[in-house]
């Protein structure tokens, strides 16, 4: 679950990215984010990942209330949530196996867990015969669904996903966003932010509209593929 | 913390020295040098010193009593001696045990050369040795200005030599210590700066994972560590290798060991463990401190 009560933050430079925004994500939700370039889209999500602390109001995220918080528990609110960028961000060096595990060794999961759940999750996102490739073997499309899988790994509450279909070609997108939404199916909250009208409007549900720092649109709508 | 997860980040560690690995040769050259500097001077430092105590033992001030100063002047002019702080040994060398000393040296012609004299032409005298030879300047001159002191002849100039070089390789030292630690610091935070950006793709996605911020740190020092052990084992080598040498020319040369004498310098077996450690943990300290503090001050965990 994500709230934000009253949330405003203004940059140390003086710009004000978000102005008294109001926002309740019900867990299991899926959400739709849109907004233009310096709406206020990304201070939203850094909000979420306690990147950076509210100046006005407060951040709850999965029982964690941000504006209170150490820094030290900061990791334990970020096991909670799992996190997809636009540019993958793969370590090219690892291959799909070791990519989706790194993010369980570096939480200190046990190597049991990590030989059952990283295969699983492979295997979730259809990538099981490309677990030994390295992420440059792999098009945009499959690039973007071992970042899911890395995400997915340590079965997050939430899921951020950040332009996840921003580098993938227009047919992949819609694979990306369905497997979203079967992911949200599993009980997973997911906040997709995306310039994507099309992917919006076929897709449908909450969508968000961040402009100049305020939320000036919060409502369900009927997508494309429900009429079909 | 898990085993496994702790040879991960031991691993981790090395991978960092090998793909980091212009900066973690540069490092480990700048802690090997600073390592061998300062123990070379602390070696050397130990040594002087150690050839000073020599020289101290041995060291011995004749105080000439002027001809013809009366008896009981002699004896009390011996107790102001004995008094004296930094004197920790006076005996008394009249002019006939000097006579009788002198005729025992010499050859049958020299002999005959001094049998027509017919005065013993050596003074009385004082032979004293002195605690502390830093103080010993101090000390002739307090016993020249004693009464029926005639003169005193004293190993002064080789004692100021050696105080000298003692000295300055105090203050050698000292500096060269400072001077080499603040250069470590740099270079190895340099090092530090290189191997997080070489590793930020890697440290972005641990802290968006919610990997905590000693998982994150630790390869970083396991990396300062291992160059500061390595540093500290060439530079152990290398001494060994240099002090053996050192002592060897120390010890077969005949104009060495007439000053300082067989037991002058330390041998490496008596100081190789205290070394060993001490190279161990100054280059441990000086590489692991140092990564720990670059390493927070690069890495906005």
């Amino acid at each position: 679950m994500v709230e934000f009560r009253n949330v405003s933050y203004t940059y140390p430079t003086g710009q004000q990215a978000l102005n008294r925004v109001n926002l309740k994500i019900d867990d299991n939700e899926f959400a739709f984010v849109v907004g233009a370039n310096g709406a206020g889209k990304s201070t939203l999500i850094k909000l979420i990942l306690r990147e950076l602390t509210a100046t006005e109001g407060e951040v709850i995220v999965n029982g964690f209330n941000l504006n209170h918080m150490k820094q030290r528990r900061v990791p334990k609110l970020r096991r909670t949530i799992g996190v997809v960028f636009q540019d993958f961000r793969l370590i090219p060096n690892m291959t799909v196996y070791d990519n989706v595990a790194f993010a369980l060794r570096v939480i200190d999961a046990p190597i049991k867990y990590i030989r059952t759940r990283v295969p699983y999750v492979i295997n979730l996102v259809g990538l099981e015969t490309k677990a030994k490739s390295y992420p440059n073997d792999l098009s945009g499309g499959e690039q973007q669904r071992v970042a899911l899988a890395r995400a997915l790994v340590n079965d997050p509450q939430l899921i951020i996903a950040d332009e996840p279909t921003g580098n993938v070609d227009p047919a992949r997108s819609f694979e990306i966003v369905d497997l979203l939404k079967a992911i949200n199916a599993c009980g997973t909250t997911v906040l997709m932010v995306t310039h994507q009208h099309d992917l919006v409007r076929y897709f449908g549900g909450r969508i968000i509209n961040i402009n100049t720092g305020a939320v000036v649109f919060d409502e369900v709508i009927g997508g494309a593929d429900e009429a079909q | 913390m898990r085993l496994n997860s702790f040879k991960y980040l031991v691993k981790q560690g090395f991978k960092g020295i090998w793909f980091n690995r212009v900066n973690s040769f540069a490092s480990l050259c700048v802690i090997t040098i600073s390592l061998l500097m300062v123990g070379i001077s602390v070696l050397l430092s130990f040594n002087i010193t150690k050839m000073i105590g020599a020289i101290e033992s041995r060291n011995e001030v004749i105080v000439v009593i002027e001809d013809g100063a009366p008896e009981n002047n002699v004896a009390m002019l011996g107790e102001e001696l004995a008094g004296n702080s930094n004197v920790f040994e006076v005996n008394f060398y009249s002019k006939d045990q000097a006579w009788v000393d002198m005729q025992a040296d010499m050859s049958e012609d020299e002999k005959a050369l001094f049998q027509y004299m017919s005065r013993n032409p050596l003074p009385d005298c004082y032979r004293i040795r002195v605690k502390e030879i830093g103080e010993l300047s101090k000390t002739v001159s307090w016993i020249q200005g004693l009464e029926f002191v005639d003169q005193v002849q004293a190993p002064n100039d080789f004692a100021n030599i050696l105080i000298g070089i003692r000295n300055v390789c105090t203050i050698l030292f000292s500096a060269i210590t400072l001077s080499l630690i603040i250069v470590c610091f740099v270079i190895i935070s340099n090092s530090t700066r290189a191997s997080v950006y070489a590793r930020r793709r890697e440290i972005n996605i641990m802290r968006y994972v919610g990997a905590s911020k000693s998982f994150i740190e630790i390869p970083f020092f396991v990396e300062g560590m291992v160059i500061g052990i390595v540093s500290a084992a060439i530079a152990f080598g290398l001494t060994w290798f240099a002090y053996t040498e050192v002592f060897k020319m120390f010890s077969t040369d005949v104009n060495m060991l007439s000053i300082f004498g067989l037991s002058a310098l330390i041998p490496f077996e008596e100081i190789a463990l205290g070394t060993g450690i001490a190279y161990a943990v100054f280059g441990v300290l000086l590489s692991g401190v140092g990564t720990v503090i670059s390493t927070r001050k690069h890495l906005n965990v």
